[in-house]
């Protein structure tokens, strides 16, 4: 089982949003990680099938999702980024309504709800209307919807947004168990979300793959490129003009700790620090748009 | 039938729907009940008292005093009421009814009115189509009364169509099917008929409100984009949807005609139902049959042109990424047929006002008007009757619209 992206590129008017993207999708969760308008909506669109590429193509199993149609469909589960529903249905109406799109059976449907709506603690407001509910709770509806077919290939765009530290947690363990031979792909620039269950990670930028890999694999793209020391408080502004600083931490005697990235040590004192998945995220995505340019390039 | 279900639940507690179904509900009961406040009636009682009488009463009065009058439209009858109004009209030296002195109206004229109903129509100058007053018609003439009304349709279609003999051929063969003697039973007006089409309209307006958002709203609310990565997500959702919505509007038509139907031959008498048209409308009128059928048959066009601008409008829905521009769209087409009927001239706009799917219940324009005119849509040697090309151009529209905004629906791409 695979979901293979072929050569797919997505043009419009005046912008490419996805550009000559090649990325086989083995079971396991994947994690998309890219800035705001990197192009992984796009990417996630054409894969669920909504959004037809300009050229090149989809493929599961060989087959072009085109041609598969219902067949794909049918094991297919996508939560976009901008949860619509009607205004008019409760969780469980909603509900409902999906699984019998989804082609499960009334009996079968009202189990599976049952279930999911154990899984995503949103029982007790099953009977109430969807508008009517916080952002983290429509975000556990449009959860469950997508997983309402126990679908073989899982597309979450931004899953996260609006949940609180424990709604994620228990999001995060929720997939984790889910994603046993299945493809689930994340996408996110929320990278803590993703580093601990996501098995493989693809890096998107600008419309174009910048790498892909398991954590290990990528983070070491940033090996010798993460820095930690200590300074006084007072200096904390001056670095922050001249560094990529991922984390400050102050800490007792007035000194602040902090973790930035640079090729050298910047700061004297500093010491090699172990890199994660958020470094090389910062790394590719750096505020600075010159340091962008050159650090983009010595990736490709 | 399990996402038809669900589609037509969804739809039926939308709140627009909530609020909108028992408010046409509500108003077919009104538009039948208006007509009765026009009725009005002023007379002197023995005791030369001025009476004034308004709605039922009033009704109830006048067809008290007209009772005699009803039944068969017979050349003798038409020529006896003739004889007698202008025997008083004589008896008083006056030309014209309005000028006889008080009461004499109610007691004399009143109970033959409803007989002399196109007398004069029928008269009418073949060359001018101007009428004359009763005075001037000679009684003998109206032993040959439907012969004459014959050839008052053959001089009239030769005034509204010169240039197509097809035209008038068909209405005199379809003139010359109408049953005659014509019947009368008096009680019912044409505002009874006009008040159905406005509920008709207003019924339509609101049928086309319910279906607009009905495929833009998911897209807008980017609903859909889930719902079209399901397995029965795209051709079937939008079957389900386009069928929830005929099915809805179809029966909200249904159900408040019916009222209507019922509510306004309860209060003006049943048996007004069995009045030729001929005798409320133009005594040349072209179809065959009585106000019963008229209304029956003007509700039923009614339901396929309501059904026809749901599917049209579930067209623009399919194609529109916002329910405003899929409501605006869909209002504009719907009072389509009223601008043009004002506005545009001659066949053109008999043309338009067929096709347009909103024709049939429109105001000014709809299938009753047409049905009591004399319009034909002509090409070339052929002719075809408005009404019957109203009905034809809807049967066609229901299903052509609602496949393209399937077909629009599953093709689909997210912005």
């Amino acid at each position: 089982m695979e979901l293979v992206l072929d050569h797919v590129t997505k043009r419009f008017r005046d912008k490419t949003a996805a550009e000559d993207i090649c990325l086989k999708l083995t079971p396991g969760v994947w994690g998309l990680l890219g800035a705001n308008g990197a192009g992984k909506t796009t990417l996630m669109r054409i894969i669920a099938g909504i959004l037809p590429p300009t050229s090149g193509d989809v493929l599961y199993g060989g087959v072009p999702i085109g041609k598969l149609g219902e067949q794909y469909r049918n094991i297919f589960g996508y939560l976009p980024q901008e949860f619509g529903y009607d205004r008019e249905f409760t969780v469980e109406d909603y509900l409902t309504y999906t699984a019998a799109l989804k082609g499960l059976p009334e009996q079968q449907g009202r189990r599976r709800i049952r279930e999911l709506l154990e899984q995503v603690s949103l029982s007790d407001v099953r009977k109430k209307k969807i508008e009517k509910l916080s952002g983290g709770m429509r975000r556990r509806v449009g959860i469950a919807q997508a997983l309402l077919n126990d679908p073989e290939v899982l597309i979450l765009d931004e899953p996260t947004g609006g949940l609180d530290p424990g709604e994620r947690v228990r999001f995060r363990n929720l997939l984790s168990e889910f994603a046993q031979n299945r493809i689930v792909l994340i996408s996110t620039h929320i990278v803590s979300d993703v580093e601990y269950i996501a098995a493989c990670h693809a890096v998107i930028k600008n419309g174009k793959l910048l790498a892909t890999g398991t954590t290990e694999e990528l983070v070491r793209l940033v090996d010798s490129k993460v820095w930690s020391c200590a300074i006084p408080a007072e200096d904390v502004p001056k670095y922050e003009g001249r560094l990529s600083i991922v984390s400050l931490r102050n800490e007792s005697g007035g000194g602040v700790s902090i973790r930035y990235l640079a090729e050298n040590a910047s700061i004297t004192g500093s010491v090699s620090a172990v890199p994660r998945l958020e470094d090389l995220y910062l790394w590719l995505f750096p505020q600075n748009s010159g340091e962008n340019e050159r650090r983009n390039q010595a990736i490709c | 039938m399990l996402i038809l279900r669900l589609e037509l639940k969804r739809m039926l507690k939308a709140r627009l729907t909530r609020v909108l179904l028992p408010l046409a509900l509500l108003l077919s009961l009104l538009m039948a009940y208006l007509p009765v406040t026009f009725c009005y009636t002023s007379y002197t009682d023995p005791a030369g008292n001025e009476v004034q009488l308004t709605g039922l009463a009033s009704a109830a009065y006048e067809k008290e005093q007209q009772a005699g009058a009803s039944g068969s439209v017979t050349p003798e009858r038409v020529r006896q009421a003739v004889e007698t109004y202008q025997a008083c009209l004589r008896e008083y030296g006056v030309t014209e009814s309005y000028d006889l002195p008080e009461g004499v109206y109610e007691r004399d004229i009143l109970p033959i009115a409803p007989l002399l109903h196109g007398v004069k129509e029928a008269f009418a100058d073949p060359d001018t189509g101007m009428a004359p007053a009763i005075m001037e018609i000679s009684p003998a003439e109206i032993d040959g009364y439907y012969a004459v009304c014959e050839a008052r349709l053959a001089s009239l279609m030769a005034l509204e169509q010169p240039d197509s003999p097809a035209a008038r051929r068909i209405a005199a063969e379809m003139y010359r099917q109408v049953t005659k003697p014509f019947t009368v039973y008096p009680g019912m007006s044409s505002t009874v008929m006009d008040y159905q089409n406005i509920m008709g309209f207003l019924v339509l307006l609101f049928c086309v409100v319910i279906a607009a958002p009905v495929f833009s709203s998911g897209y807008q609310s980017g609903a859909d984009s889930i719902l079209r990565c399901t397995r029965h997500g795209r051709a079937c959702l939008g079957a389900a949807k386009a069928a929830a919505a005929l099915l809805v509007s179809g029966a909200a038509f249904a159900i408040c005609a019916a009222v209507y139907i019922l509510a306004s031959n309860s209060l003006f008498g049943w048996e007004c139902a069995e009045t030729s048209i001929q005798m409320v409308y133009s005594i040349v009128t072209l179809a065959d049959m009585d106000v019963g059928q008229l209304q029956v048959l003007f509700a039923a066009a009614g339901l396929l042109s309501v059904l026809a601008s749901v599917s049209f409008t579930l067209f623009l829905s399919s194609r529109c990424r916002s329910t405003a521009a899929s409501l605006a769209a869909a209002l504009i087409f719907s009072i389509a047929p009223a601008v043009i009927s004002m506005t545009v001239p001659g066949p053109l706009s008999a043309w338009l006002c067929s096709i347009l799917p909103a024709g049939g219940t429109s105001i000014q324009s709809s299938f009753l008007y047409a049905l009591t005119d004399f319009r034909f849509l002509t090409a070339g040697s052929l002719a075809v009757w408005t009404p019957w090309a109203i009905i034809g151009f809807s049967a066609i529209e229901i299903p052509l619209f609602s496949l393209l905004s399937v077909r629009s629906y599953r093709r689909h791409t997210a912005g």
